[in-house]
């Protein structure tokens, strides 16, 4: 096995939160040696959250952080301390990338501004990833993840037919800006490696998340109108949903994208008669009468199990699967057969399950390596170890209480 | 200036949104991208809208136009054998392949990496599948609605408690596509850097279940930390995090910390009823918000969307507008940092389009050409690959192009 991709490469990970973290967890992912540069005395809120083993809170306890902190180190400094902030520069001089998402400015008031970060490393790949970007009349304006599902106007697309606009279940905006964030600092790195030449990007989470509607934006281009909200329907295939199932709260979701495929299904559904009905004959039809199709496949999947649903419609070549809760997404026997669940042993919280890397290469290798850190666990060996600093300088910081 | 990516070569075979997606954003970063379509009818997101006049054209798709800009488009049907004969000259010449060709049809179109490396060792393909290349699901066949389901994603999303007779319910659009297509642009340019040191090429084999597994927040993790399932019948555990009605449109009012409460009581002329204890912290407000919600509903009525976002932001507080499309498009934020861009096309006409969500200080991004009409780049491609014309009619009377 050769190393992994980004094996030699460092990011100073100023990020928090989950947007930040989420977009530098990629890099890690990648192999690159991710530092969070954290704060003992302003905690990432996503250590202070639940949920905890046996409910027990812990800063090293909470899920949220030790899923998607896999694989990287953790560093305590307090930044507000000039002595710090020297720190964190040569950190930096000895890193490729930085990345943070604090609002737009605190960087520069910092003294960490990518002009200040360029004298003293002149290649440097710094990423700002704050809601509104850095430039613009709305740059000071404060945002969180949820946010961005509404300011987007996704939420404006997304709800029941004729209801109210509605949220995605979890807060899109941030992976989804984190994982942009990613990728430009990515095609920063292949520039950099080609031309030695680095560069300052400014991500706006708000345009990332623009960028998953496009048709709408588009019909508006267009037409000056935007789609209707129109629950899990499709205008193209029919039926097309989330239907109910046997037991309580169980559902299937299912996709028929032709006629071929609503002639197969019918099949499945034993219901001869319908498939030379006059009213499913094609889309257009199904379209006009979707109320009444979708009673019809209800009245049948009521009487079944998701997974008994999912496997005939799939014998037949249908899309459909169960609409997993997170016990059947741990559970899933598929996913277990593969490698992606992460289970390493972590000092507070045990071996538990965490979601891993979504894919695998072939000659460099893209494991998780160490689970997430406890809070300052590698403090010292970055401070000696890259730093430079000897042991007796780090006991002096530690003393005037500027490492947390 | 060179763009960030100008110089990579890339090859698409692209079917809707996953692999389409993440060679767009590499295209539009400077790489220099060859779109694959099979000859009858091309990508099927040219059948999907919208449409100008809502009337369907195979040239006029709004999302195909967006997902394709500054590629180049040629026909070829991979499971043609003259096809497959000028698919392997194409890859001969390019770093990369990414595609999201189903898994069932795979080894007929020729996607069979060891074969491919042979002809080009530096070769690095992308195979973005529902459910990855092994694996009992790996042949189950998929839609972004299933995809989200499989990710665990749509269970989490409805109308809150009392609602158990709606279901999960699934975001607008094509939602698994692009979360995928982003993934997997990320894993194959930190390929593409391990190629850069040392020539040597591979295969990525990447899940678009995992990857939307991978962005559930509290789901897996409320999962293997509490041994519970997040459900969209239960409470959110903090408020105020909620979509209310304003007198011209809705707002997202959202109150993460502490200090962001204060602030919007002070907002609302501090009301008694702010001080009852059962709204004492965020997660009191969250038992309590069946009560709380009328209250705040009460007061957000009577302001306009507009008002009460800049009141709450002046005042630090993170609310955000519910944008409709108009409103983003009119946004003069978004409009000041250059966001949407103008771009004609020989069919479509000139649009308006999502541009970058990104600025990067040394190396433009820029739309340099529209989405290809199918087949636009046929006579271009297959010249640079050394075809004469005659070999091209050969090839056009086989079907293969």
């Amino acid at each position: 096995m050769s190393r992994p991709p980004l094996e030699g490469i460092r990011v100073a990970d100023f990020c928090w939160a989950w947007a930040g973290p989420y977009g530098a967890l990629q890099l890690a992912h990648l192999g690159a040696d991710v530092i969070r540069i954290e704060s003992a005395k302003r905690l990432c809120p996503s250590r202070l959250i639940p949920p905890w083993p046996d409910n027990e809170p812990g800063v090293n306890r909470a899920g949220y952080f030790n899923q998607y902190n896999q694989g990287k180190r953790s560093i305590t400094l307090d930044l507000k301390a000039p002595e710090a902030i020297a720190i964190a520069k040569t950190l930096i001089e000895k890193s490729d990338i930085v990345m943070n998402n604090f609002a737009s400015g605190v960087m520069e008031k910092l003294g960490l501004g990518y002009d200040e970060l360029r004298q003293v490393k002149s290649d440097i790949i710094m990423v700002s990833l704050p809601g509104y970007g850095t430039s613009g009349p709305e740059k000071d304006f404060v945002s969180y993840g949820p946010p961005q599902v509404a300011q987007s106007g996704l939420s404006s697309l997304t709800g029941y037919v004729g209801g109210e606009p509605m949220m995605a279940g979890f807060s899109y905006g941030d992976p989804n800006g984190g994982v942009h964030a990613s990728f430009a600092v990515m095609a920063a790195l292949l520039h950099r490696e080609k031309t030695g030449q680095g560069q300052y990007i400014d991500l706006s989470q708000w345009e990332a998340a623009i960028m998953l509607l496009p048709e709408a934006v588009m019909d508006y281009s267009m037409n000056k109108t935007q789609p209707e909200r129109r629950g899990n329907r499709d205008p193209y295939m029919a039926p097309h949903g989330v239907f109910r199932c046997k037991g309580e709260d169980r559902w299937v979701s299912l996709s028929v994208r032709d006629d071929a495929e609503w002639q197969r299904l019918c099949a499945v559904m034993d219901q001869p008669e319908l498939a030379s009905d006059a009213r499913f004959a094609s889309l257009s039809v199904r379209k006009e009468n979707e109320v009444v199709l979708e009673e019809i496949v209800t009245a049948w999947t009521q009487e079944r199990t998701a997974d008994e649903v999912t496997e005939s419609l799939q014998q037949a070549s249908i899309p459909a699967y169960p609409a997993l809760d997170a016990i059947d997404m741990i559970n899933s026997p598929h996913v277990a057969s593969r490698d992606y669940f992460v289970e390493l042993e972590h000092p507070e919280v045990g071996k538990r399950r965490h979601m891993g890397v979504p894919w695998t290469m072939s000659r460099t290798p893209c494991k998780i390596q160490r689970p997430a850190p406890c809070l300052g666990r590698d403090t010292d060996a970055i401070l000696t170890e890259i730093v430079g600093l000897s042991q007796e300088e780090v006991a002096a910081l530690r003393e005037k209480d500027i490492l947390a | 200036m060179p763009s960030a990516l100008s110089g990579f070569r890339i090859l698409e075979c692209g079917d809707m949104v996953a692999a389409s997606y993440a060679t767009k954003l590499m295209a539009d970063m400077g790489a220099e991208v060859i779109k694959i379509e099979p000859p009858d009818g091309g990508d099927p997101a040219r059948q999907r809208g919208p449409f100008p006049g809502g009337r369907p054209h195979p040239e006029k798709s709004g999302l195909f136009l967006f997902l394709n800009t500054n590629k180049r488009g040629i026909t070829l049907d991979l499971e043609n054998t003259k096809g497959q004969d000028v698919f392997q000259r194409l890859v001969k010449n390019v770093d990369l392949l990414i595609h999201n060709v189903h898994p069932t049809q795979i080894s007929a179109a020729g996607l069979v990496y060891d074969q491919l490396a042979q002809i080009n060792p530096g070769l690095v393909m992308t195979s973005i599948a529902p459910f990855g290349l092994n694996g009992p699901h790996t042949n189950y066949q998929a839609s972004d609605l299933t995809l989200w389901n499989a990710g665990g994603l749509c269970f989490l999303n409805g109308a809150g408690p009392g609602t158990d007779h709606l279901p999960p319910l699934k975001p607008f659009g094509q939602q698994a596509g692009f979360t995928a297509g982003v993934h997997a642009a990320v894993a194959s340019l930190g390929a593409l850097f391990a190629t850069l040191r040392d020539g040597a090429g591979q295969h990525i084999e990447f899940s678009v279940q995992e990857c939307l597994m991978g962005i559930s927040e509290f789901g897996t993790i409320m999962a293997s930390y509490a041994g519970v399932a997040a459900s969209r019948l239960g409470n959110k555990p903090i408020q105020p995090l909620d979509l209310m009605e304003c007198k011209d449109g809705w707002i997202f009012i959202c109150c993460v910390e502490e200090h962001h409460w204060e602030s919007f009581v002070d907002l609302m002329g501090n009301p008694e009823w702010g001080l009852e204890p059962i709204f004492k912290d965020r997660l009191k407000r969250a038992e309590s918000w069946d009560a709380l919600k009328l209250l705040i509903q009460d007061w957000v009525k009577d302001y306009t969307v507009q008002d009460l976002y800049l009141k709450a932001q002046a005042r630090r507080i993170p609310f955000a507008p519910v944008s409709t499309m108009g409103s983003l498009l009119n946004s003069e934020h978004l409009n000041s940092r250059g966001f949407f861009a103008r771009l004609g096309h020989p069919e479509a006409g000139a649009l308006t389009y999502p541009g970058a969500p990104y600025i990067c200080s040394e190396t433009p991004w820029e739309l340099r050409r529209p989405a290809p009409c199918l087949g636009q780049h046929n006579a271009e491609v297959y010249a640079e690959l050394g075809m004469t014309k005659q070999e091209l009619s050969t090839l056009q009377q086989a079907g293969a192009i």
